[in-house]
């Protein structure tokens, strides 16, 4: 089949699927991501556990922390770039995480709702 | 030693299922001792269970659709006939039975008759049109529809051994639930679509890389046949929407198996957060199913009528637009709940707005007709029918779409007759149309149009006589799923939705007919020239049945409607394309990796659904072994020699000088 892989020009690469890079480089590559995984994580645990920031202060710490390593991810170990190469890893990318914010959005809003509009019959007799 | 399985399980006592399973599983063995005593046991293995190519696997799809509709269609008959005569008596159908043939029918409908019949149709179109030579992977595709098969061997066998779910087609807890089920219905229902979903989610993978990674030269977006984007958004539905089924299920068995509480009553579960998430998932399945089906659409009406598609473009911003929109009308489907009036208002908008795009697409099939030369031939009877059609079922919906209105509909027959309205009219009438607008491509000879227009005549009239007084009967407040009932008014309805059963039976009796006396009077039939409809799109541009590289060389594509602008540019010139140079042509190897894997896992999901752990594991290993091998394969790929590729070229080459010359002279 290899002689039908032919869209020359923005032939894009898979997940995974590397450029001609040296094998240093690309040690390098997953050295650096690594380190930076291992940091944001630590620093995620310290922050859960310390009283040396302001307490409320710390969930919305732990989600920007949190993306911080979603991003980590996506950049060195799963290749996503911005490159013409990468385009179909970018929009799938955008799509499923659009879908995400719909489905994840939608359910708690949802929800919310439902459960302030009905309650269990306890809570409903407790409240009168 | 054998889990929960004794003789009980069988139903001695029941006779309709013990009959009918008997029936089939004498002609099941009917058939398997023909194959081996004919010796077609090899070419059965090697040329069709093994086969790894898209075309193949496509035309296997649709024969499991095909068969497994005959089976839904019994539980629709059983139905109307027991709704017919349960007015003040029990009918002849007790309760538990009757809720199993609901249940079934829904889950066999859909993901074993709608789901494989789109799927196969894009198998076996989408490679053709894109001009490419297989999917992007090829054995995985084999294993996705095997394990579908898989699924719906699993429902079958609920038939005869146990029971199954008397939920309906969601099995909506806390009915699902142990403590309300605690048979094996459940588990039947709730196993067979995991399975069945895996290999859904591998097609949709697989379909979605080779529209976005495999596409001949030239062939770029905005240049595929409108079929193609509809499969994109299709499978990008599927990769997104069937996670999430996955998922719910997956947590309504950790409830069932391991005392978790999702969704019980107690200890914390909420209900509805099951109805969220199965309508999160079931929305973007109306698309998937619905989407494909409009592509269709849109070749056979271009076809027919002779001309380009009428606005191409605003047809691709129309399927994309559906494809993100119908991640956004989920709770129309629950508006009864009580999530109150803001969130009800919301989704009732979004879903009024999603009748937008489609609307657009009916006017842009209208369009690409008005000054057209039609041909009325039986896919286009199909198209035009469904036009109709579609619209009655599509205002219903926005009908629906108000939940005030929905306040009173909720449930009834009318949303019975809405539903099926949407889906015969749109993904059965697209999938019967594209069977006979593609049939000839898969095997070579063309289908009797007498029994097709029979056929579509039969189906369509019998579908408007069984289900526009359901609408009625709805009207009249009949909720659905009533084994029987005591209104003296509904009575008239359903006795006519009855004698349109008989009627769309006919339809399906002259479909059968149509196959066989085609099938007879195949060298009559036989299409020569590979472009029996004068075709626009690549499809056409190889012989009936294409060789199993589809392409001697890679078309190289100049424009929208590729084939038509290939075939006029070589009128204009008086002679067809010169011999190109054959070159040696690599094709993937046959594989029984799909049929193996399918096998441990019918395995391993009848040991699940009755609790023999052993067994579990033994299909476990088996269907994990088998991925191993696979995974350590040397050879994948043989190579088919430049002789052999010409020496099958040439003689489509010739065929289709001789179409060009004639043409040309008139």
């Amino acid at each position: 089949m290899s002689d039908q892989t032919h869209i020359p020009a923005g032939h894009d690469l898979a997940p995974g699927e590397e450029e001609q890079h040296s094998v240093g480089e690309r040690i390098l590559g997953y050295v650096v991501g690594l380190v930076l995984a291992l940091l944001l994580t630590a620093t995620s645990f310290f922050i859960a556990g310390t009283d040396l920031v302001w307490q409320p202060s710390i969930p919305v710490a732990l989600i920007v922390l949190a993306i911080a390593q979603m991003g980590v991810h996506l950049v060195f170990f799963l290749h996503i770039t911005t490159g013409p190469d990468n385009t179909n890893n970018v929009l799938a990318l955008a799509f499923g995480l659009l879908i995400v914010f719909l489905v994840v959005g939608g359910t708690v809003w949802i929800m919310s709702h439902l459960n302030a509009n009905m309650p269990p019959m306890d809570q409903i007799m407790r409240m009168q | 030693m054998l889990g929960k399985l004794d003789w009980s399980a069988i139903p001695f006592d029941q006779p309709i299922p013990l009959v009918a399973g008997a029936m089939v599983l004498v002609a099941i063995l009917g058939v398997l001792a023909w194959v081996v005593v004919k010796g077609h046991l090899p070419y059965l293995w090697h040329e069709w269970i093994t086969s790894v190519d898209h075309k193949r696997i496509g035309v296997m799809y649709i024969l499991l659709a095909s068969v497994m509709l005959l089976r839904g269609g019994s539980d629709a008959i059983m139905m109307r006939i027991q709704q017919a005569v349960a007015y003040q008596s029990q009918g002849y159908l007790p309760p538990e039975h009757y809720n199993q043939i609901f249940s079934a029918h829904g889950t066999i409908m859909i993901f074993f008759v709608a789901m494989p019949f789109v799927i196969g149709l894009m198998n076996l179109v989408v490679p053709l049109q894109l001009g490419v030579r297989d999917v992007a992977f090829p054995t995985l595709n084999s294993v996705g529809f095997w394990l579908t098969a898989t699924g719906a061997l699993l429902v079958n066998i609920s038939l005869v051994v146990g029971e199954f779910a008397r939920t309906g087609w969601l099995a909506f807890p806390p009915l699902s639930e142990l403590s309300y089920s605690p048979g094996v219905g459940v588990d039947y229902y709730a196993w067979s679509l995991q399975i069945s979903g895996v290999g859904t989610l591998v097609a949709g993978i697989n379909l979605v890389t080779t529209v976005l990674k495999l596409r001949t030269k030239g062939m770029n977006y905005l240049r595929m046949p409108m079929f193609c984007w509809t499969t994109l958004a299709s499978n990008l539905l599927i990769v997104a929407a069937f996670p999430i089924l996955t998922a719910t299920l997956a947590m309504l068995l950790l409830d069932r198996y391991l005392g978790f509480h999702f969704f019980t009553n107690e200890a914390g579960g909420n209900v509805m957060m099951f109805m969220n998430l199965i309508w999160a998932w079931g929305h973007p399945e109306v698309y998937i199913l619905v989407l494909p089906a409009f592509g269709i659409f849109s070749e056979v009406v271009s076809t027919f009528s002779g001309k380009a598609l009428f606005g191409y473009r605003s047809m691709v911003l129309a399927t994309m637009a559906i494809c993100v929109i119908s991640f956004m009308v989920w709770l129309h489907h629950f508006f009864t709940m009580g999530a109150g009036p803001d969130v009800n208002a919301i989704f009732g908008i979004a879903s009024m707005i999603i009748a937008v795009p489609t609307g657009v697409k009916i006017y842009n099939w209208l369009f690409t007709m008005y000054g057209g030369r039609i041909r009325l031939a039986t896919p286009m009877l199909w198209a035009v029918g469904f036009m109709v059609t579609f619209i009655i079922g599509g205002l219903t919906g926005v009908l629906v779409a108000v939940p005030p209105a929905d306040f009173m509909l909720h449930n009834s027959m009318f949303l019975v007759a809405h539903f099926h309205n949407v889906i015969i009219g749109g993904v059965l009438f697209g999938a019967f149309a594209g069977f006979e607008y593609w049939f000839p491509k898969a095997f070579g000879f063309r289908l009797d149009e007498r029994w097709g227009k029979a056929a579509f005549w039969f189906t369509f009239t019998g579908f408007y006589v069984t289900f526009m007084p359901l609408y009625i009967a709805g009207m009249l407040g009949m909720t659905r799923r009533m084994q029987h009932y005591d209104v003296a008014a509904w009575r008239p309805w359903m006795i006519i939705a009855a004698v349109g059963m008989a009627v769309l039976t006919i339809g399906v009796i002259c479909q059968i007919m149509q196959l066989v006396v085609s099938i007879r009077n195949r060298e009559a039939l036989r299409d020569r020239t590979g472009d029996p409809w004068d075709g626009r799109s690549l499809e056409w541009a190889t012989s009936s049945p294409p060789p199993v590289f589809n392409f001697a060389f890679n078309p190289d594509v100049r424009g929208e409607d590729a084939y038509w602008e290939m075939k006029a540019h070589a009128r204009q010139q008086s002679f067809a394309h010169e011999e190109p140079e054959y070159q040696d042509i690599e094709m993937p190897r046959n594989s029984p990796t799909g049929f193996v894997c399918a096998f441990f896992a019918t395995i391993m999901g009848f040991a699940l659904i009755w609790h023999i752990w052993w067994m579990v594991i033994l299909g476990g290993i088996g269907a994990f072994a088998t991925f191993v091998v696979f995974a350590w394969r040397d050879h994948d790929e043989y190579v088919i020699p430049a002789e052999e590729v010409a020496r099958i070229d040439r003689v489509n080459l010739e065929e289709r000088r001789s179409l060009v010359s004639m043409a040309g002279a008139v």
